[in-house]
């Protein structure tokens, strides 16, 4: 039996996270070069958050949408070209439409974890167009398996040809994924699939037990360039799952190059799991914070842990930027 | 927007399947309602009727009713201005008083598009419902009412992981307690309530359980999977097999579907249910190589799935011996036919591609 699986790489877009949504119209065409030759199936691309996202809520990219996607459709021709829609940033006719038009290939429409019914009208617009859509449920590790298998069968019933769970703060440990991919695959038609971070050190060991439990698509970033403690590490997964006998039709000396490119060219600093992203991790808090929380938390001289833990409690999800503030005046008053 | 050429086909059809004009003689002068009046079953009702009445002067009557009457103006309005059809602009959950003249009533009303099962159960399980209780009781102060179609669902009968065709006797698995199963146990509380009205206030119904159509003014969007290839397929892009490609499913064309429903509505016998669709089954992975061989062209095809091996496949296909048997109705249309068709019927449509 053949053992595919679709690679979809999303060091363009969550990487934006990383550097707090600054990657320039240059580090997009070098990296798409990059990724073009190592036969990277799927390239996304945009500001952290998605299209439409740059925001002073969740803040303003250097590059404006429509310039990050004609840059990379310019850089790729096998490698399809790929968006991640947030309904709410993302509105059809002034995003959605633009973008299709530039020439995107796959549009992933994400939703937190329980609410895929802001995913209809995208998702059945990207199909009437005859493009490929995705479901993704973000913040996974906030519902049960039963609760994500009602929601993605919602997004199969919308038009989405794969499912996507994110594991937006890196909380989960093997057995969570396994319980949650298993449960998924026995529920839905469509292939599933899983998108780790890595706070706890487990991005790798997570993406590999999806796949062992029946994930057919796997998200990972060049030396693993995303939100917080960033993600599972591209070449790392390719290079495992040609040992363990996959094939996903990207060539490992040359996915080793395209990270050694975005090294140098396209990230700052490599991401580190750091003492807070561990906190963060625990706590469940979405990686996108990160930057955020630091921020703040210098600013008014709080520990970026307590925050974590605060936000964690609050149940907090991506979109609520503003609550971090509010959480961090709160352990203020209380410290007064 | 339609054009003539699309109007012509769908004329050809009706001539097609229209096997015996002469049994509608019953409905000579007789007015018709259809709920759901404006959807894809209705506008196939008032074009069959166009045709009778353009064949013979029988001059039937029909009064759509729908929630949008200028969407159906504006989609088609060669129908919509026609002397003999009525529009009444109401959601069918506020019925109180029908028409005096009604004789017979297809209760169509309802969507199938399991999209909005998924986003508004509680509104769908509502409307059917209360817009089926409204509709009967309506109906029980018509003077004249001749026979009334319940159109019901093949969900009704449940999964179905044998080999069998399904007969009106069939009992499939159904959990009460899924969200999956809401449309179907949402139609079965409909032919419950038909069955009550049957009993208690003696109001002639029979029930129809549809599978899957195909033919012109069905939506491309619908989340079907022949919708979807041949939409796929007209846009160029790879045609894509979600799910077991073993599937089984079979298809009706439109306009064997609007005589078979109007055969019933004259000559179906109250309390009775019959399966509307066809006999022909085909799996989903032979029905998208048939989609590109009408296309004529070399797209790509591709199943995409959450499993790599299948045990079981699941099979949805009418057994139509009783409705054969019971109206002398038949197939007129290939499955090729209606493929082909429908395609050509799209293209025609160039506001859409």
């Amino acid at each position: 039996m053949i053992k595919q699986i679709l690679i979809s790489d999303p060091t363009l877009r969550d990487g934006n996270h990383a550097v707090a949504h600054q990657l320039s119209a240059k580090q997009i065409a070098i990296y798409s070069t990059a990724a073009e030759k190592a036969g990277v199936p799927i390239v996304e691309v945009g500001h952290g958050n998605g299209l439409g996202a740059s925001s002073m809520q969740v803040g303003l990219s250097l590059v404006d949408d429509v310039t990050m996607l004609e840059t990379a459709r310019r850089h790729l021709f096998k490698s399809k070209l790929g968006i991640h829609v947030i309904p709410g940033f993302a509105t059809i006719k002034r995003d959605l439409m633009r973008a299709l038009e530039i020439g995107v290939d796959v549009v992933r429409v994400a939703s937190h974890c329980t609410e895929a019914d802001i995913t209809q009208r995208h998702l059945g617009f990207v199909r009437e167009k005859g493009k490929e859509a995705y479901g993704v449920l973000m913040m996974s590790h906030m519902a049960s398996g039963s609760v994500l298998v009602e929601e993605a069968q919602k997004m199969e019933h919308y038009g989405a040809e794969g499912i996507i769970i994110m594991d937006s703060a890196g909380a989960y440990l093997p057995s969570d994924v396994e319980e949650k991919i298993t449960a998924l695959v026995n529920g839905l038609k469509v292939p599933v699939g899983f998108h780790a971070h890595n706070n706890l050190g487990m991005a790798i060991a997570n993406s590999i037990t999806a796949i062992e439990s029946g994930a057919k698509i796997l998200d990972g970033t060049a030396r693993g360039f995303g939100a917080g403690a960033g993600n599972a590490q591209l070449e790392v997964l390719i290079a495992v799952l040609e040992r363990m006998g996959y094939i996903t039709g990207i060539d490992l000396y040359k996915i080793l190059d395209a990270s050694d490119i975005a090294e140098k060219e396209v990230m700052p600093s490599i991401p580190v799991i750091k003492s807070e992203s561990i906190i963060s991790g625990l706590s469940g808090v979405f990686s996108g914070f990160a930057k955020h929380v630091t921020r703040i938390s210098k600013e008014y001289d709080v520990d970026q842990r307590d925050v974590y833990q605060e936000l964690g409690k609050r149940k907090v999800v991506g979109g609520q930027e503003d609550i971090i503030i509010e959480v961090v005046m709160d352990l203020v008053r209380n410290r007064k | 927007m339609i054009t003539e050429a699309m109007v012509n086909l769908v004329f050809e059809d009706c001539r097609k399947s229209c096997t015996n004009i002469d049994i509608f003689s019953a409905l000579q002068g007789q007015s018709i309602l259809v709920t759901g009046g404006t959807g894809f079953m209705g506008k196939w009702i008032a074009e069959m009727i166009s045709y009778i009445n353009a064949t013979r002067s029988y001059n039937i009557q029909l009064c759509l009713l729908g929630r949008d009457i200028q969407r159906f103006k504006d989609e088609v309005p060669h129908l919509a201005e026609k002397e003999f059809i009525a529009l009444i602009e109401q959601d069918v959950r506020n019925i109180h008083d029908l028409p005096e003249n009604i004789n017979y009533i297809i209760h169509a009303a309802g969507s199938p598009d399991n999209r909005e099962h998924a986003s508004q159960p509680l509104r769908m399980i509502e409307t059917f419902y209360k817009g089926t209780q409204a509709v009967l009781d309506a109906s029980t102060r018509l003077s004249d009412l001749k026979n009334i179609v319940h159109i019901s669902s093949h969900q009704v009968y449940g999964e179905n992981d044998s080999q069998l065709l399904i007969n009106e006797e069939y009992l499939g698995r159904l959990k009460s307690d899924s969200i999956n199963h809401t449309y179907a146990e949402a139609k079965r509380i409909t032919e419950t309530l038909c069955s009550v009205y049957r009993s208690h206030f003696k109001l002639p119904i029979i029930l129809m359980r549809p599978f899957a159509f195909i033919g012109p003014y069905q939506d491309l969007e619908k989340p079907w999977a022949i919708n979807n290839f041949i939409r796929d397929g007209i846009l160029g892009e790879s045609i894509r097999i979600l799910g077991n490609g073993q599937t089984t499913r079979s298809y009706l064309y439109a306009s064997d579907m609007a005589f078979w429903i109007l055969t019933a509505l004259i000559s179906g016998k109250t309390g009775e249910s019959y399966n509307l669709g066809s006999k022909n089954s085909i799996t989903l992975e032979d029905l998208a190589n048939k989609v590109r061989s009408s296309l004529n062209n070399n797209i790509e095809i591709i199943t995409k799935s959450s499993k790599s091996i299948y045990t079981n496949f699941t099979r949805l296909v009418p057994d139509t011996s009783k409705i054969v048997k019971a109206f002398n109705v038949d197939e007129t249309h290939s499955l090729d036919d209606s493929i082909k068709r429908t395609i050509v019927w799209n293209q025609l449509n160039r506001s859409k591609f």
